[in-house]
C-alpha cells in the first residue's frame, strides 16, 4: 500500500494511505500515512457506520492538506467499536482528534 | 442491508476461511493475524525492496471542493466481469469505473475476513461515500476510474504497476489518491 503511494506520488499526484500495521507503515516511508489500530479488512470502520467512514475520509483529506513534511505516520486515536462519531460540520477544517494526532506525530519526530 | 446487494467473494478453501474468521472474531486470532501481517511483511519489504532514503512529495494543488479524487484499494476488489486476481499472489491491477455498483464488484483475496467488506464494500473501497461527498459539494469530482489490487507476496513486484497507475492518474489530472489496504 505504502509502496503504491510512493510510486503514485512520484508521478506528481498527492496521496494519503491508510494503514492497519504500524510497523509496515513506518518502514515503507510513504508520503502521508494514517494508522488505525483496527482489524484487517476494516480500514474505513464497521459495515453500515456511515459517520465513522466519513470521519476517516475527513481525516484523510485533512492529512492531504495539513501534513507538514513527507513520511509522517499519524496515529488516529479511534478505538475499535468503542467510539462515537459525530457528523462533520466543516470539511475545510481539521477535526480536533486529527489536529492533536498530527501534533503528537510532529512532536515525536522533532 | 439487502442480501442481494452484497458483493460477491471468490471462495477460498474451508480451512483458510475458518482461520480468517477466527482472526476477525477472537482476540487471539487478531493478535496472530497482526503478527503475521507485521513480521513477515516487514522482512519482505526490507529484503525485496530495501530501505528507501528519499520520500516523494507532491503538494495538493487545489482545495478539496475543486479537487478530483481517486481510490486505490488492495482489498482484492475488481469488476465481476473482469479477470479475478490469482489468490496466492498477484501484482496486477484492475480498473474500476465510478459507475460500478457494489453488486457489480467482486472481492478476490484470501488474506482477510471479507464478510464485513462484502456487506459494505466501503470498508475497503469507499466509492459510495466519495460519490455522496461529490453530490454534497465537499469533494470537487470523483475520478472516472479507480484501481483495485489483490494480495501480493513480493512487494517489489508492485513498483512497476504502481508507476503505471501513477502515470495514468497524473495524465487524468487526478489531484488526490486515497489508498485503502485490506
Amino acid at each position: 500500500m505504502g509502496l503504491l503511494a510512493r510510486e503514485i506520488e512520484a508521478c506528481g499526484v498527492t496521496t494519503v494511505a491508510l494503514a492497519l500495521v504500524r510497523e509496515l507503515a513506518v518502514a515503507v516511508k510513504a508520503p502521508r500515512m494514517l494508522f488505525l489500530h483496527w482489524p484487517f479488512g476494516h480500514a474505513l470502520g464497521e459495515p453500515g457506520n456511515r459517520l465513522q467512514q466519513r470521519t476517516i475520509l475527513h481525516d484523510a483529506f485533512s492529512m492531504a492538506r495539513a501534513a507538514p513534511r513527507p513520511g509522517l505516520v499519524i496515529d488516529l486515536p479511534y478505538q475499535w467499536r468503542r467510539q462515537h462519531y459525530a457528523p462533520i460540520d466543516d470539511w475545510t477544517k481539521e477535526s480536533q482528534a486529527f489536529a492533536e494526532a498530527l501534533a503528537r506525530a510532529v512532536q515525536g519526530e522533532d | 442491508m439487502n442480501k442481494e446487494k452484497d458483493t460477491r467473494v471468490t471462495p477460498s478453501n474451508a480451512f483458510r476461511e475458518w482461520a480468517l474468521r477466527t482472526s476477525n472474531d477472537t482476540a487471539w486470532g487478531e493478535r496472530l493475524a497482526r503478527w503475521m501481517g507485521k513480521v513477515p511483511g516487514e522482512l519482505q519489504l526490507r529484503w525485496k525492496v530495501g530501505t528507501p532514503t528519499d520520500i516523494p512529495w507532491t503538494l495538493l494543488k487545489r482545495p478539496l471542493a475543486e479537487a478530483t479524487v481517486a481510490l486505490v484499494t488492495t482489498g482484492g476488489v475488481h469488476c465481476c466481469s473482469d479477470k479475478p486476481f490469482v489468490l496466492k499472489s498477484d501484482a496486477s491491477f484492475r480498473a474500476i469505473p465510478r459507475t460500478a455498483t457494489s453488486a457489480e464488484l467482486c472481492i478476490t483475496h484470501e488474506h482477510y475476513d471479507r464478510r464485513d467488506a462484502a456487506r459494505d464494500l466501503n470498508l475497503v473501497f469507499p466509492l459510495q461515500r466519495l460519490l455522496e461527498l461529490e453530490t454534497e459539494g465537499i469533494v470537487g469530482h470523483v475520478a472516472e476510474t479507480h484501481y483495485g489490487f489483490g494480495f501480493t507476496d513480493n512487494p517489489h513486484e508492485l513498483l512497476l504497476p504502481g508507476h503505471k497507475i501513477g502515470t495514468v492518474l497524473a495524465q487524468a489530472k487526478i489531484d488526490l489518491v486515497l489508498l485503502v489496504p485490506a
